[in-house]
């Protein structure tokens, strides 16, 4: 089968999909701009049984659709097929090497599950555990400088919303916003090579942004950075940081947290 | 706002099948109003429509000129999530921009149209608009200030699946409904197939709501029922940046590419529009990028000298059968009674909420019950929520 018109562009694919034990296969020639979450949905509406998979937003925004795409984590609905056709990294942060070919010249798309997550079917998983450390009221609405442009407008009464009554204490930011970079995938978490108890790179990256956030949770998130499976068990291996999707470096948040129980133990001395 | 509590179980056991931003609100306002709920979605919850639309917190003003009472309801929909999911809206408003004469001599009508829909939009000088948003363009010729923002079409789902299932509802992704017995008016029950499973379960029931959004008629041909529903698909195509925080839209009555909507790290213009016989697999048109990413220019020059992030597409459950393509097909939602069981299509993932209600007080309706609906009245708890529990 093909994607939509047949181009001289179009790219031979064999698609493995793991379902358990073994993995669904399937051939085809896909455009070099169709993604892998488009090719799967393809093969679906062809009638194909495809093994059970996640998405939601197709544009990296909702965080469902991670797999592990020929040894590294990614988002489905962000790769395209020609980035497939290219040299790429076969470990989070390893060199680009040519891409697999199969006996009859086809590139290998294999995927896998995100690690550390219970498997749903196929390769949907359930990302509770590795999301369990986020703490559930971390802000996810940022403020936005107004970078030299005039402050936005009040609202108009009919336009108002009672701040008393829907705003829980500081929760929402004056101003402009917009929602925090992490869209809570758990790639970093699949990635992570840390085996013992560990709340994680995507848990850490909110505590630290909601200690810089809000003043007066800073000790709390600090209590929780300082916990036994907080930032001690972090092996620096910064795989997390070379996956995320969104430039979120929670490597870097990681050591800002670390500076700052340093900090805090100074100061309590 | 406290935490809800239901006042009167009811031993009605309610299928919902359809896990979008519909499926999502009637399972909460039913299980608030004390029914027994079951919803059924065949893939991961919002993998339909529901999670891909193009994120706009619609006030009501691109639509207040065509109709008037889907725009009033549209700002009153805006008023209640902002209180009741206030994490995953982006409320920034939006700014309509006439670019020639004759979409500046739209203005008057427009505002008009507005405010009788309770819709707060004002002109204001142009100076004013591009000192809170440089990108739009210099020549602009009118600027209207409305109360658009942003939504996470995921996040603000889950948080109605969590709120449902802390109430008792049963919340099933990744299994589709085979078929539907519903025998002489009465349901009976739902066959349902876990993914992966080859295993067929039948599970019982007294109604059935069907919020399939574009599967709407191929579910309904499941029970007999004849449910006229068009597939009409759009696309979308998300640049990285923010060229703007405010929602931009053109002073124009609704057509293609006339909308950019600021989200996370991103910009989105949108959208067009076709109509397909099958709602699966649909993919993005690619004939329509250089369409869209020009009409974007036109509202903030250099928007198409961005990196491209993203494009897709999603079908609309546009309400009816077409002749054409789909535009002459209101986009209001509707409750449509089949003997044991309901259909809930068409409407505007923002009016979510109000949707559900329609639809629960008809559930309500069919089994004599007396209860007012109350999901306005409480905070929902956060979509992190959603993964405390594993599937
Ligand atoms: C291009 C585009 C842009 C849009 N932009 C906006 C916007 O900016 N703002 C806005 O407010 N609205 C927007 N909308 C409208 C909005 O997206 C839809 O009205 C809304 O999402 C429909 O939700 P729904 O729950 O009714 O349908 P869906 O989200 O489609 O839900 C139906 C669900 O039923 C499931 N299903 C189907 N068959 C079965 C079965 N047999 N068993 C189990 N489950 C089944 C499907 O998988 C699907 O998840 C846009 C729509 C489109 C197409
Ligand atoms: S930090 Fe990055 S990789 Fe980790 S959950 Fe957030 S977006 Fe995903
Ligand atoms: S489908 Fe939402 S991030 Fe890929």
């Amino acid at each position: 089968m093909s994607s939509g018109s047949k181009s001289a562009s179009s790219v031979p694919l064999l698609v493995r999909v793991r379902n358990g034990d073994a993995f669904a296969e399937y051939r085809l020639d896909a455009e070099p701009q169709r993604t892998v979450l488009d090719i799967l949905e393809m093969l679906r509406s062809c009638g194909e049984a495809v093994p059970a998979y996640r998405h939601s937003c197709h544009h990296g925004s909702c965080g469902t659709c991670g797999a592990i795409i020929n040894g590294v984590e990614a988002l489905m609905c962000l790769t395209t097929v020609a980035s497939l056709a290219s040299p790429r990294p076969r470990l989070p942060g390893g060199p680009a090497v040519e891409p697999e070919r199969d006996g009859r010249g086809a590139f290998v798309v294999s995927l896998e599950p995100l690690a550390k997550m219970a498997v749903i079917s196929g390769i949907a998983v359930s990302p509770g555990a590795a999301l369990a450390g986020i703490p559930l009221d971390a802000a996810y609405l940022g403020s936005v400088p107004d970078d030299g442009r005039s402050p936005l407008p009040p609202e108009p009464p009919a336009a108002r919303v009672e701040s008393a009554v829907w705003r829980p204490a500081g929760r929402r930011p004056a101003g402009r916003v917009r929602f925090e970079a992490c869209i809570e995938c758990g790639l970093c978490v699949s990635a992570c090579p840390v085996a013992v108890p560990f709340i994680g790179p995507a848990a850490l990256a909110a505590i630290n942004r909601e200690r810089e956030k809000r003043p007066e949770r800073a000790a709390a998130m600090r209590a929780l950075a300082a916990a036994p499976d907080g930032v001690g068990p972090c092996g620096r291996h910064l795989a997390c940081s070379r996956v995320c999707p969104q430039a979120v470096y929670p490597g870097k948040h990681i050591q800002l947290l670390r500076t700052a129980l340093a900090q805090a133990d100074t100061a309590g001395r | 706002m406290c935490t809800p509590s239901i006042r009167q179980r009811h031993p009605h056991r309610v299928c919902v099948i359809g896990g979008g931003g519909s499926g999502a609100a009637l399972a909460y306002d039913l299980s608030l109003r004390g029914f027994l709920v079951t919803l059924f979605e065949k893939g991961e919850l919002t993998s339909g429509t529901t999670g891909r639309h193009h994120g706009q917190l619609h006030s009501g003003a691109r639509y207040a000129v065509g109709d008037r009472d889907i725009a009033r309801e549209c700002m009153e929909e805006t008023l209640v999530l902002r209180r009741i999911v206030p994490d995953a809206i982006e409320y920034n408003g939006g700014v309509f921009i006439a670019t020639d004469d004759a979409e500046a001599d739209y203005a008057p009508a427009f505002i008009a149209a507005c405010n009788e829909a309770g819709i707060p939009a004002r002109e204001v000088p142009i100076a004013e608009a591009r000192s809170w948003e440089p990108a739009i363009t210099p020549t602009a010729r009118r600027t209207v200030w409305v109360p658009d923002g942003s939504f996470d079409a995921f996040r603000v789902p889950l948080s109605f699946f969590a709120a449902a299932r802390r109430l008792g509802a049963t919340i099933r992704p990744f299994t589709e409904v085979v078929s539907i017995d519903v025998t002489a008016g009465t349901a009976r029950s739902v066959t349902v197939r876990r993914a992966g499973s080859d295993h067929d379960e039948r599970v019982d029931c007294d109604y059935i709501v069907s919020a399939t959004g574009a599967w709407a008629g191929i579910v309904g041909a499941m029970a007999g029922f004849d449910v006229p529903v068009t597939p009409a698909p759009g696309t979308m195509v998300a640049v990285r940046g923010r060229v703007t925080d405010m929602v931009l839209s053109r002073l124009a009555p609704p057509g293609d590419g006339d909308i950019i909507v600021p989200q996370r790290g991103l910009s989105i213009i949108g959208t067009t529009q076709r109509v397909v016989d099958n709602p699966d697999g649909i993919l993005p048109d690619d004939d329509d990028v250089a369409f869209l990413l020009r009409r974007a220019d036109e509202l903030a020059p250099g928007f198409s000298a961005r990196a491209v992030h993203a494009i897709w597409a999603a079908a609309r459950p546009l309400a009816g059968a077409s002749t054409g393509d789909g535009r002459e097909i209101s986009r209001d939602f509707m409750v449509l009674d089949h003997p044991g069981m309901a259909t809930l299509i068409g409407g505007k993932a923002t009016v979510l909420r109000a949707m559900a209600e329609k639809a629960a007080d008809h559930v309500c309706g069919v089994f004599c019950v007396n209860e007012p609906c109350r999901t306005r009245d409480f905070i929902l708890p956060t979509w992190r929520d959603w993964y405390t529990e594993a599937l």
